[in-house]
């Protein structure tokens, strides 16, 4: 199991995969909005995406975990 | 006379003996090596020449508990360049500061810093041993060395935490130019059996001074180990990047990267929507060669990396904003790196490589209770007294204070270039805007469709050509040619002295 979490506080502004989504290494996956600038949130490693903790419009803090890979 | 070996041999062999089996034993099984295992795992093979192996504690009463004093320290090799080295020994009444392990170790740091070696600390240990501290003679004997705190940067001063550190190894890794803490392990300036006496304060030794503290709070330590082999690895990286002295430029290494190779996939890396984030580590490992890039504390002022990274086989150190942390805006701790990270190429001859994407600084109220202005002028500061060779790149942003932090134009920097998507500005168009026209725009019917045409107009004059055609900076590159201009501007402007500095910076803090 592995966490993709945020790496700064701001909000959800795009979510780039569902449930079950097969994903590589280094795929974008979520971007968030912040300080006027969309900031794209990476996997690190590839997987399979078993949850989504956030919505669209969701604050998030530094840190926060975003998406549950298997 | 053979009785008299025989002798030296049965003294030698007990100071191997370290604190005794029991306590050799229980180190172990806490998961530590002793302090000798350390030494042969960070020198060269049968390098290792001891000083002070018969020492022992001054103190009548310790004086058959107390092998080597409770420091191992000598001369070896790493890589083949000669260093001195010091290893605490934990198992030796808790790898305390004494009389005689502190005058074997003033006596080799002065050989280190006559002689032009680096020093390695391997440390631990509970800080001054009680009682010899006690009273005002005890401690009146035992101040501050003087080596620690003028060292001036003379020999690179590296030091690891490999396991709780309270006083005297505390003092020595902040004082350091390098240092590294094993994961799991307490640095601080007493322990918690001090602070509850002192204060009541009931705090855990992973709250108090563990790594995630110093990585992401304090930004004191450099680097983070899972392992002691891990940490020792890292302080012999680091080494690669650094002279044996402050008389001596650093080591080349051959590469077989191509100084002229296209970074062709930078068009994949930085995106041109100017408000789209990317990763700077991608780009910076994509430039300089074979992909390798030590980085200096990557947890701490995250908006701002610092690191090693070598071009065309020459050392340089590196300077780039962050897009993906706080949009690249720089805080008090992104200063304070930047200015700590100045003094140490500055010092041993590293020339600084500056690549700009940074939308200005942090401002608000939390920016200015953490002295933001002094921190930003102390960063400039440093950057004017810098001599090394300086090239500066403008990837995308460049605006206001923080484009003369970055070794803008006027700042000292042997070249000042730009790609065509950098943006340099006094403040980002949206802002400045505001502030010019902002009560036209509030009166206005058609406030929207003004804006936005006055951002059109704006932006146009942020583009690199306006500084290009008045050559307010020296030129715009293409951006798949950034590892070949760099390569030969680094050439060109080290063809007089090589790296050399005058060390302006040598003397100023470890920290800030």
């Amino acid at each position: 199991m592995q966490q993709i979490t945020s790496s700064m506080a701001g909000n959800v502004w795009k979510i780039l995969v569902k449930p079950g989504d097969k994903i590589d290494d280094e795929q974008e996956v979520v971007i968030l909005e912040s300080m006027k600038m969309e900031i794209p949130i990476e996997a690190e490693r590839g997987g399979m995406v078993r949850e989504i903790k956030v919505n669209e419009g969701d604050f998030v803090n530094q840190g926060d975990v975003l998406i549950m890979l298997e | 006379m053979l009785e008299y070996i025989t002798d030296l041999e049965k003294r030698k062999k007990a100071a191997l003996q370290l604190g005794g089996e029991e306590k050799v034993k229980k180190h172990h099984e806490l998961g530590f090596n002793t302090a000798r295992e350390r030494i042969d795992e960070l020198v060269d093979a049968n390098s290792f020449m001891e000083f002070g192996m018969l020492n022992h504690s001054d103190s009548p009463e310790y004086e058959n508990k107390s092998p080597a004093d409770g420091t191992i320290a000598g001369l070896a090799k790493i890589d083949d360049r000669p260093v001195v080295v010091q290893a605490t020994d934990k198992t030796v009444l808790a790898g305390t500061g004494a009389a005689v392990n502190g005058r074997k170790s003033h006596l080799i740091t002065n050989f280190a810093v006559k002689h032009g070696l680096p020093i390695f600390n391997l440390d631990e240990g509970g800080g001054l041993r009680m009682p010899d501290g006690m009273g005002s003679d005890g401690i009146s004997s035992k101040m501050m060395s003087m080596n620690l705190l003028k060292h001036g940067r003379s020999v690179p001063f590296i030091t690891a935490i490999l396991g709780d550190s309270y006083g005297s190894p505390t003092w020595k890794a902040v004082s350091s130019d390098f240092a590294v803490q094993l994961k799991g392990t307490c640095m601080a300036v007493s322990g918690p059996r001090m602070l509850e006496v002192a204060t009541g304060e009931k705090i855990s030794t992973e709250e108090l001074g563990g790594w995630q503290l110093h990585a992401k709070t304090t930004g004191q330590i450099d680097q983070f180990g899972d392992d002691e082999e891990q940490c020792i690895d890292l302080m012999k990286e680091f080494f690669q990047y650094m002279p044996s002295h402050a008389d001596e430029e650093p080591p080349w290494k051959e590469t077989k990267d191509d100084p002229y190779r296209l970074v062709n996939e930078v068009l994949n890396i930085v995106p041109t929507k100017r408000n789209r984030a990317y990763d700077m580590k991608k780009l910076i490992k994509l430039i300089v060669d074979d992909g390798s890039f030590f980085e200096m504390k990557p947890f701490y002022g995250e908006a701002l990396i610092t690191g090693l990274a070598r071009l065309n086989g020459r050392v340089a150190g590196i300077i780039a904003n962050q897009p993906i942390k706080y949009a690249g805006a720089a805080g008090a701790e992104e200063c304070m790196k930047a200015t700590e990270f100045i003094c140490l190429c500055d010092s041993y001859h590293i020339p600084l490589v500056f690549l700009h994407d940074i939308p200005g600084f942090r401002v608000g109220s939390a920016a200015e209770k953490e002295s933001i202005p002094t921190k930003i002028m102390v960063w400039n500061q440093a950057l004017a007294w810098s001599t090394v060779p300086k090239i500066s790149v403008v990837i995308r942003k460049s605006i206001g204070a923080a484009y003369s932090n970055m070794c803008g134009p006027n700042m000292g920097a042997d070249f000042v270039v730009a790609w065509p998507t950098a943006e340099i500005n006094f403040t980002g168009p949206e802002v400045g805007i505001n502030v010019v026209y902002g009560r036209q725009l509030m009166e206005s019917d058609n406030a929207d469709e003004e804006r936005k045409k006055m951002l059109e107009l704006w932006e146009f004059d942020s583009t690199p050509y306006k500084a290009a055609g008045k050559h307010l900076i020296d030129d715009v590159i293409d951006p798949r040619e950034t590892r070949k201009f760099l390569c030969q501007a680094l050439e060109y402007a080290c063809s007089k002295k090589g790296t050399k500095s005058k060390r302006l910076l040598a003397n100023w803090p470890t920290g800030f």
